[in-house]
């Protein structure tokens, strides 16, 4: 029953936060929304007895990444229009029954295999724990664990390579 | 589990469906990057209700490994944004008249 109750909220907020991420004007207000989108998936990884990742979830996404988000609405100017040239033009049309394709088929396979045996989920023995985390990593994920701090480090290399460029084509140094 | 797994992965369906019509609709990159954020955040739930499902912690170890390639993401991301956009912003003082009086 609590987990009924957490997922309805957690659904409803998932979806209507992320609603207003797509279709507020306001691109700080979109941003916005995007935290309540975030918290609301936290609360299902908490549903879903995932604890470790929940947490993670509220301080490396709406802690850390949609302040950085903020931080750049407000250095661009957030009223701004900031448009690219349409990509897409007049491919559009196939690119809009590629998206309700996509979500046909998603809903035909979801549909079809909750109707199979076997989807009761299993007792909880405590893998969402930051010490079971912890071991999986560095037991059965080690390469993926290495992998990570190189992105990280690739990211953070790249993002001061850019930075750099657009102060010198300003004039500074 | 009362909830069953089919439930989360409609609602992961739902996210990621809601994420592409932003990506097709949106002209701003900077809330092209938002919508990406909707998609990844879909596939992390299913990621993880998964992992509940066959009580392995490998789908949250995935989901954790998503979560960082997200952030790289933003941060070449939105550091492309301000490098294009940065340049083109016009400077001129007639414009900065918030402190008349």
């Amino acid at each position: 029953m609590g987990e009924k109750i957490t997922f309805a909220v957690a659904a409803i907020g998932t979806l209507g936060f992320g609603t207003g991420v797509v279709f507020f004007r306001d691109a700080f207000r979109a941003a916005v929304s995007l935290i309540g989108a975030l918290l609301s998936v936290a609360l299902l990884f908490i549903a879903l007895l995932a604890p470790f990742a929940a947490a993670v979830q509220v301080i490396v996404y709406a802690g850390a990444i949609v302040v950085m988000f903020l931080f750049v609405i407000a250095y661009l100017g957030g009223h701004r229009e900031i448009t690219t040239f349409d990509r897409l033009d007049r491919w559009q049309v196939i690119g809009w029954l590629g998206v309700m394709g996509l979500g046909a088929l998603g809903a035909v396979a979801v549909l079809d295999s909750t109707a199979g045996p076997g989807w009761a989920a299993p007792a909880a023995t405590g893998t969402g724990s930051p010490a079971a985390i912890g071991d999986a990593f560095l037991s059965g994920h080690l390469l993926a664990f290495e992998v990570t701090s190189l992105v990280l480090l690739v990211a953070a290399v790249g993002a001061v390579i850019l930075a750099k460029g657009a102060v010198q084509r300003e004039g500074g140094r | 589990m009362s909830v069953p797994i089919g439930a989360y992965l409609l609602l992961s369906l739902a996210l990621l469906v809601l994420g592409l019509i932003g990506v097709m609709r949106r002209r701003n990159p900077l809330m092209l990057l938002l919508s990406v954020e909707l998609m990844l955040n879909a596939g992390n739930i299913a990621l993880i209700g998964f992992s509940r499902q066959w009580d392995d912690t490998s789908g949250q170890v995935f989901a954790l490994v998503v979560m960082v390639v997200a952030a790289a993401e933003v941060v070449i991301g939105l550091g492309l944004v301000v490098a294009i956009f940065r340049s083109r912003t016009d400077l001129d003082v007639d414009d900065l008249s918030s402190m008349r009086g």
